[in-house]
């Protein structure tokens, strides 16, 4: 189970800041920093720069990305900001538009 | 359909948290909770700002005002510095609160004499009966209201007795009386003339 849920119908405008995985199904404006995997479900508007070791995109993010490990952008997830990431894949039916840096 | 959110034990939010559904916060939450469902504030969860919820729960630490639109729970070892307003607040043995405290609002209250009032009735409803069945029973219910106007004398002259203690108590108060020696000067010689 997920250390943080911010459920669909949730708003947070601030900073999220944690040690445990992260499930937004909701709403985000600020900055998301975390040791730990985090999920954008598909109902949720993020307006955040996400850090994290692992990121699954199936709802809309808006900001840069740093994932130590890797990022996925599901079908029907959308993206736009630039990615730092060992990792980068993106699904048929997902929408990205940004830098990509995976540290070659 | 809102669904439960949970900010976990590790996590720290600073910011304000607004919107619908039931919260649990287990972590720190620096900033204003505002959520039309349920707010439960864990054993583990520290909030530095008000809460605004329909049922607010609160086992953990706040420091900022607590408004619930039906209800306030203060769970054992929590510890809540700010205001308290809702309809319904219970705070329980253990729990630490330092605010104002104000129950307000008409539907608890209404809620409440709902209840009483029906309870009442067939209290009083069911004993009522039995004496007009009885014809003896009015008889017996004489003595019984002659029984506390006996007493009230008995109190009064309880009162009388005790009246003259008063005076005898404060007596004690006052300090012993200096202790003077009797023999004045030339007493001995006095006693060797006797002797003589």
């Amino acid at each position: 189970m997920a250390g943080t849920v911010i459920g669909e119908g949730l708003t947070i405008e601030g900073d999220i800041t944690g040690d445990e995985e992260i499930v937004i199904n909701g709403n985000l404006r600020g900055r998301l920093t975390t040791t730990d995997a985090v999920t954008v479900g598909s109902t949720a508007i993020v307006g955040a720069d996400i850090t994290g070791t692992s990121l699954s995109v199936a709802g809309q993010v808006t900001g840069d990305v740093t994932a130590s490990e890797r990022v996925d952008i599901q079908a029907g997830g959308k993206l736009i900001g630039h990615i730092k990431a060992a990792r980068f894949t993106i699904a048929d039916g997902a929408s990205f538009k940004g830098n990509v840096d995976m540290e070659v | 359909m809102a669904e439960n959110s949970v900010i976990g034990s590790a996590t720290v939010v600073s910011g304000h948290v607004r919107g619908a559904g039931a919260l649990e916060i287990l972590g720190r939450v620096e900033g204003d909770v505002t959520v039309t469902g349920d707010v439960v504030v864990g054993p583990t969860g520290r909030v530095r700002g008000n809460i605004s919820a329909a049922e607010l729960t609160v086992s953990g630490q706040v420091q900022g005002n607590l408004r619930g639109s039906e209800v306030v729970l203060v769970e054992r070892g929590a510890r809540v510095v700010g205001d308290i307003a809702s309809p319904r607040i219970g705070i329980a043995p253990g729990a630490l609160v330092r605010g104002h405290v104000q129950t307000d609002g008409e539907p608890a209250l209404a809620q409440a004499s709902f209840v009483k009032r029906p309870a009442v009735a067939a209290r009083v409803g069911a004993p009522q009966p039995v004496p007009a069945a009885l014809l003896k029973a009015p008889h017996k219910a004489e003595p019984r209201r002659l029984e506390p106007a006996r007493s009230p004398p008995a109190s009064v002259a309880a009162e009388a007795e005790s009246a003259p203690v008063r005076p005898v108590k404060a007596e004690p108060r006052r300090p012993p009386p200096p202790v003077v020696p009797v023999i004045s000067k030339g007493t001995k010689a006095k006693k060797k003339k006797s002797r003589d």
